[in-house]
C-alpha cells in the first residue's frame, strides 16, 4: 500500500511507545526493523514483504496524553471535533480519586479523522499545555491502561518536577499532596 | 558496497545501518564516541536533493553542480543510478520549491551522463500520462513543472505540443459546456508552466508562448457561473473592488510579462553559472539534447478525486499604503502564491515542515525578491525604490489564509491551515506575529462584508490561535466596539470569539485576559461549574414535580413512577391552557440534562437511558420536538458549546430531525429575538452544523459504490429519498432566511413603526443576507457534487458494460432510473 518512504516525515505514525508494548511483542522485531529503515538516510529496503496485520491499519481511536488533571472533557470535545465528529471519549480516571489523571482516549468515526488528528492536533496546546496524540488499538471496557500503585499514572510516580496542571510535584517521590477534587476547582465547566 | 554488506561487523569506514540499533536498545551502552564514517554515495546524494536549496548561503549552482558531480562520479552504483531518478520526481510531487533546484541538478548531470535524462524523461512522461488520466491535476501541473524546467535540454519544441495537447482538451471542455471546471482548470496548469519554460529556455520560446496565450484568453477570461457564490467578500452596491478570478489574473500578467521580455524576476534560475565558470557554461550549452517521449492525452479528460471549483484571488494585505505582498498586476503575485499552496497542500503530513518552508521561501525565489526576513512593516516605508517592499512573513501567511478562507472548502481540513500557522508563528514569533495581527485587524475591519462563513471561520480560527498562545491579544484596541449593539458584525465577532475561547479553556481565565469593558460580556452563569437547576426555585412551574423527576432520574427508578409525575405535569398544564406536551418535555428534558451535568459522559449516558421517552416526546408534535432544543439550549445557555454537542447527539439518536434543527433557529429563535438571533454565531453554528451533517450524509450515499448489482435499485431508493429531503431542507432554510433578508417576517413587520428603516431592522436584513448566502451556495454546490457523482457512476457503469459484465446492465438500468426522479425533483 505505502510507496516509497516520503522525502519529509509523516507525523500520522504510531510513536515508538506503541511499537515497544510487550503485548505487541510478535510484531515487534520486524517493526522496530521497518522503523529504523525509516528513520536512516538509507534507501535500500523500500518493504520487500509485507509485516504482519498492522493493529492500527484502521485504528478510529487516539490516546492523548499530557492533559491537565482539570482538563474537562468539553475542552478536548472542543477541540477534538475539529478533526471530525467524536464517537465516543473516555477520560482517565484515578483509580481511587475518580477524578482525572491526564489522559484520555478519543474515538473518532473514521480513521481518516485519527490520522488527520495525529497530524493537525497533536502536538498543539490544549488548556495552554502541549498535548501527545498516539493511534490506539480502540479502548474496551475493563481496560487496565497505564495507571500505577498511586493510582494515577506511572509517569506522575517519576516525576521530579513541579507540574501545577498534574497535581503539583510527583506522586511517588513525596506522599500525593492533599488532592484538589476535581469538583472544587472553581471556574471549570463541567 | 562489501563493506556495506558487511552489516555489523565494524570495518571502520562503513556505514551501518543497524547503528542507531545499538543505540536504541542498550542504552548502557558504553562505546567511546561515535566513529566517524562516510556514507555511501546514494546516502549521500538523496541527504543532499532532499535538502536543496535550504542553506541560504551556498550559491545554488555550486549545490547543484556538487550533488550532479557526486551521482555522475558514482555512476556505477546501481543503487545511485536506480533511486536517483526516483528521488527526483518524489521531491517534484512533495516539495515542489524545490522543483528548479533539482532540475539544475539534472541539467548538469546531463554534461556528463545524458542517460540519465532519458531514464528520467521516461519516467516523467509515463507519470504525467497517467495523472492526465486519473485527473489528478496538482500532480500534472507539478510533473509539467519538472519538464519545463528541462525544456534547455529538450529536443524540438519541447514541452510545448504537450501544453497545445492539454489545451485542445480544454476547449473542447469548455465548448461542450459553460460549467466545466476542468477546462479552466487545464488553462490554469498551461499558464502556470509556461513561466518555467521561458526561464529555462530564455529567449526561444517567445512567439511560441504568445501564440499560446492569444488561444487561452477566451477561456482564461471567462467569469465562471459559480465564480459569484464563491466571493470571499459579499459584493455590496456601489464597491470599487470586483474580485478577480484567479485565471483571468494570471492570463493578464502573464501577457504583461510577455511584453517586457519574460523577465519573470522572481523565479530562480540554479541552472545559470556566473560568467567566470566559463567551462561548466559551455558544458551546459553543449550538453546532449533529449526527445520528449510520447505522452498521449485521453480524447475525454475528467475532474479527478478533488472537486474543481474557480478560484479567487485572495489577500489580507492587499489596499496597503506599502506593498508589503506582490500586487496583483504582477507575475509574482499568481507564481509565488501557486508554489506556496502546493507545498502547503501537499505537505498536510507533516505541518512542521510546511511552517518551514513558508518561513524559508526566500530561499527558494531569486534573490532581492524579498525585503530581508522580519523587517518590521514601519521599516518598509523606508526602503529605496528598486529593493523589494515584499515582506516574506507577509506572503507565507497570506498563502495559508487564502485556504483558510477558500470557498467552498480548501483541500484540508480547516484545523490543517490553523496548525501551520501555529507552527509557523511558533518557528519565527517575532516576524510572523506581527503579521498576523495585521491580518487580523484586516479582517476584523471587514468583517461586515466578509461572507457569513468564512466570518464564522475567522472567529474559530482566532480563538484556536490564542488558545495556543497564552490567549493573549490586544483587546484594547476594540474596545469602543463592546459599546455597539450586539447584532453589529463587530460586536458578534467578539461574542463569539469569547465564547471559543471560553469552550477551550474556562471563563474565569478568559475574563483575566481581558481589559476592563470586555469583562461585561462575561457574566457570572459562565462562571459557574453547573447551570441553576430552574425546579430547584418554587416560582417555577412545575417546580415539584422538576425536582421529583430529577429525583427518580438519578436513582433509575422504573418508567412507570416517572410516567406518573409527566401525567400530572400534563393535567395541570391542560388546566394552565399551555401545550401539555410541550410542558412535559420542557420538564423532563431539563431533568435529564441537569441530571448529566457534570460532563458529557454523564449527559450521553442520562440520555441513552432515556431516548426511549425522549423519541416519544419528541415524536408526539412539532412544538414538542422543537421545545427539546429549547429546553437544551436554555440550561446550557451561559456554555453554548456543550449544548451544541448536545443537539449533535440528539440528532444521531433521531429524536431530533434537521428540520427541528432549522425550525427552532430560523422561525422560534430569530422570531423570539426579532432576528437578532441571526447575529448569534452559535446559531449559525448548529445549523450550519446540521446541515454538513445532512449534506455529508448524501455524499456518502451518492459515491458509494454498488456492492451488488440486486442491492442497487434499494440504494437508489434510499439515495433518492435522502437526497429529496436535504432539498427540501434547503428549501426550508431558504424560506424562512428570505423574509429575514427582505424584512417580510411578521416579527419585523410588527416590531417596526412604518418605514422599517431602523438601525437594528437594517442589520437584521444584512445578517439574513448573509446567512442566504451561506446556505445558498451550499445548496448549489451540493446539486454540483450529484452531478459529478451521477457522471461518475454513469462513466463506472459504462466501463463496467465495456467489460461485457452481464450485471453491469442492471446497473445502468438503476442509473437511468435516477436520473429521471432528479430530473422531476429539479424541475
Amino acid at each position: 500500500m505505502r510507496g516509497p518512504r516520503a522525502t519529509v516525515e509523516r507525523l500520522d505514525q504510531p510513536s515508538a511507545y506503541f511499537n515497544s508494548r510487550d503485548s505487541w511483542t510478535s510484531q515487534n522485531k520486524r517493526r522496530r526493523f521497518d522503523k529504523d529503515q525509516r528513520d536512516g538516510d538509507d534507501d535500500t529496503n523500500m518493504q520487500a514483504e509485507q509485516p504482519e496485520e498492522d493493529p492500527l491499519k484502521d485504528a478510529t481511536t487516539l490516546y492523548v496524553g499530557n492533559l491537565s488533571f482539570y482538563t474537562t472533557e468539553e475542552q478536548v470535545y472542543e477541540l477534538f471535533s475539529k478533526c471530525g465528529e467524536i464517537k465516543r471519549l473516555v477520560m482517565g480516571l484515578d483509580r481511587f480519586n475518580k477524578t482525572p489523571c491526564g489522559f484520555c482516549f478519543v474515538e473518532y468515526y473514521t480513521h481518516q479523522d485519527a490520522l488527520d488528528c495525529m497530524k493537525y492536533i497533536g502536538g498543539t496546546k490544549l488548556d495552554e499545555r502541549v498535548i501527545r496524540t498516539d493511534l490506539d488499538p480502540g479502548f474496551t471496557e475493563g481496560r487496565q491502561y497505564g495507571r500505577g500503585k498511586s493510582g494515577g499514572q506511572v509517569r506522575d510516580e517519576y516525576r521530579e518536577d513541579f507540574d501545577e496542571g498534574r497535581g503539583g510535584v510527583g506522586r511517588a517521590v513525596h506522599p500525593p499532596p492533599r488532592t484538589r477534587d476535581y469538583d472544587d476547582e472553581p471556574g471549570r465547566l463541567k | 558496497m562489501a563493506d556495506y554488506d558487511r552489516r555489523g561487523s565494524g570495518g571502520d569506514s562503513s556505514y551501518n545501518p543497524k547503528k542507531r540499533r545499538y543505540r536504541d536498545d542498550d542504552e548502557h551502552d558504553r562505546r567511546g564516541p561515535r566513529r566517524r564514517f562516510d556514507a555511501p554515495p546514494h546516502v549521500r546524494v538523496r541527504k543532499q536533493l532532499v535538502a536543496i536549496a535550504e542553506n541560504a548561503m551556498r550559491p545554488w549552482h555550486e549545490e547543484a553542480q556538487a550533488i550532479a558531480t557526486l551521482f555522475t562520479d558514482n555512476w556505477d552504483d546501481e543503487l545511485l543510478r536506480a533511486n536517483f531518478v526516483d528521488l527526483i520526481l518524489q521531491l517534484a510531487v512533495e516539495q515542489p520549491l524545490k522543483t528548479p533546484f533539482t532540475a539544475a541538478v539534472v541539467l548538469v548531470a546531463n554534461g556528463a551522463r545524458p542517460e540519465v535524462v532519458d531514464l528520467l524523461l521516461g519516467k516523467l512522461a509515463a507519470l504525467i500520462e497517467g495523472k492526465i488520466g486519473a485527473g489528478e491535476w496538482r500532480e500534472v501541473k507539478l510533473y509539467l513543472k519538472l519538464l519545463a524546467c528541462l525544456q534547455g535540454c529538450l529536443e524540438g519544441e519541447g514541452v510545448f505540443p504537450v501544453l497545445e495537447e492539454l489545451f485542445a482538451r480544454a476547449v473542447d471542455l469548455q465548448t461542450a459546456s459553460s460549467e466545466d471546471t476542468v477546462g479552466t482548470e487545464i488553462v490554469k496548469i498551461i499558464l502556470l508552466t509556461l513561466p518555467y519554460v521561458m526561464v529555462a529556455a530564455p529567449g526561444q520560446w517567445a512567439q511560441k508562448a504568445a501564440d499560446l496565450m492569444e488561444k487561452t484568453e477566451i477561456i482564461a477570461s471567462e467569469p465562471h457561473t459559480l465564480q459569484a457564490l464563491i466571493e470571499p467578500f459579499q459584493p455590496e452596491a456601489g464597491e470599487e473592488s470586483q474580485p478577480q478570478s484567479l485565471i483571468g489574473l494570471l492570463q493578464t500578467q502573464l501577457q504583461s510579462e510577455a511584453s517586457n521580455g519574460w523577465a519573470l524576476s522572481c523565479l530562480p534560475r540554479p541552472w545559470e553559472f556566473p560568467l567566470e565558470e566559463v567551462e561548466q557554461r559551455s558544458k551546459l550549452d553543449d550538453a546532449a539534447k533529449h526527445a520528449l517521449p510520447t505522452i498521449t492525452i485521453p480524447q475525454t479528460v475528467i475532474a479527478g478525486p478533488r472537486p474543481l471549483f474557480p478560484e479567487i484571488s485572495f489577500s489580507v494585505y492587499a489596499n496597503q499604503d506599502v506593498e508589503s505582498v506582490p500586487p496583483l498586476t504582477t507575475a509574482a503575485a499568481s507564481l509565488i502564491r501557486d508554489a506556496l499552496l502546493d507545498t502547503i497542500n501537499v505537505l498536510h503530513f507533516n505541518r512542521n515542515i510546511t511552517a518551514r518552508h513558508l518561513i524559508d521561501l526566500d530561499c527558494y525565489f531569486a534573490p532581492r525578491t524579498f525585503a530581508a526576513r522580519a523587517t518590521p512593516f514601519d521599516k518598509l516605508r523606508d526602503i529605496e525604490a528598486p529593493k523589494s517592499t515584499w515582506k516574506p512573513e507577509d506572503v507565507a501567511v497570506d498563502a495559508v489564509f487564502s485556504q483558510l478562507f477558500q470557498l467552498p472548502t480548501p483541500e484540508h481540513k480547516l484545523v490543517y491551515y490553523h496548525s501551520v500557522l501555529t507552527e509557523a508563528c511558533k518557528l519565527a514569533p517575532a516576524a510572523i506575529a506581527p503579521s498576523l495581527g495585521r491580518a487580523i485587524r484586516h479582517l476584523y475591519r471587514n468583517t461586515t462584508r466578509l461572507d457569513l462563513e468564512l466570518a464564522s471561520r475567522f472567529m474559530d480560527w482566532f480563538a484556536h490561535h490564542l488558545s495556543n498562545f497564552g490567549f493573549t491579544w490586544k483587546w484594547t484596541e476594540w474596545v469602543d466596539d463592546v459599546y455597539l449593539s450586539d447584532a453589529h458584525p463587530r460586536k458578534a465577532f467578539i461574542a463569539g470569539a469569547l465564547d471559543k475561547e471560553i469552550r477551550l479553556s474556562f471563563a474565569q481565565r478568559i475574563k483575566n485576559t481581558l481589559p476592563e469593558p470586555y469583562k461585561e460580556l462575561i457574566s457570572a452563569e459562565m462562571e459557574k461549574d453547573m447551570p441553576d437547576f430552574k425546579f430547584a426555585n418554587d416560582d417555577t412551574p412545575f417546580a415539584a414535580e422538576g425536582r421529583e423527576i430529577a429525583g427518580l432520574l438519578k436513582r433509575k427508578a422504573p418508567d412507570e413512577e416517572i410516567d406518573a409525575v409527566i401525567q400530572r405535569i400534563q393535567s395541570q398544564a391542560i388546566d394552565r391552557e399551555i401545550d401539555a406536551l410541550v410542558a412535559s418535555t420542557d420538564v423532563f428534558v431539563t431533568c435529564v440534562l441537569h441530571v448529566g451535568s457534570k460532563s458529557l459522559s454523564h449527559v450521553l449516558a442520562a440520555i441513552e437511558r432515556t431516548k426511549d421517552r425522549l423519541a416519544d416526546a419528541g415524536a408526539a408534535s412539532d412544538a414538542a420536538r422543537t421545545q427539546i432544543i429549547s429546553a437544551t439550549m436554555a440550561y446550557w445557555s451561559a456554555h453554548p458549546g456543550v449544548a451544541l454537542s448536545i443537539i449533535e447527539k440528539l440528532l444521531n439518536y433521531s429524536i431530533l430531525t434537521p428540520e427541528t434543527v432549522i425550525n427552532w433557529a430560523l422561525v422560534g429563535r430569530a422570531g423570539n429575538s426579532r432576528g437578532e438571533a441571526l447575529s448569534i454565531a452559535h446559531v449559525y453554528e448548529m445549523v450550519f452544523n446540521t446541515v454538513i451533517k445532512v449534506t455529508g450524509r448524501v455524499r456518502q450515499l451518492v459515491v458509494k459504490p454498488a456492492l451488488l448489482p440486486s442491492s442497487d435499485t434499494d440504494e437508489a431508493e434510499t439515495r433518492d429519498r435522502e437526497i429529496k429531503s436535504m432539498r427540501a431542507l434547503f428549501a426550508a432554510i431558504e424560506d424562512a432566511l428570505a423574509s429575514w433578508a427582505t424584512g417580510s417576517k411578521d416579527e419585523m413587520m410588527e416590531a417596526s413603526e412604518g418605514e422599517g428603516d431602523s438601525e437594528g431592522e437594517k442589520l437584521v436584513r444584512m445578517w439574513g443576507e448573509r446567512w442566504r448566502r451561506v446556505f445558498r451556495r451550499r445548496a448549489a454546490i451540493e446539486e454540483a457534487f450529484l452531478v459529478e457523482a451521477e457522471k461518475e457512476r454513469a462513466r463506472k457503469a459504462e466501463e463496467a458494460a465495456q467489460n461485457g459484465e452481464a450485471e453491469a446492465e442492471v446497473v445502468a438500468e438503476g442509473l437511468t432510473q435516477t436520473m429521471d426522479t432528479e430530473g422531476e425533483a429539479v424541475a
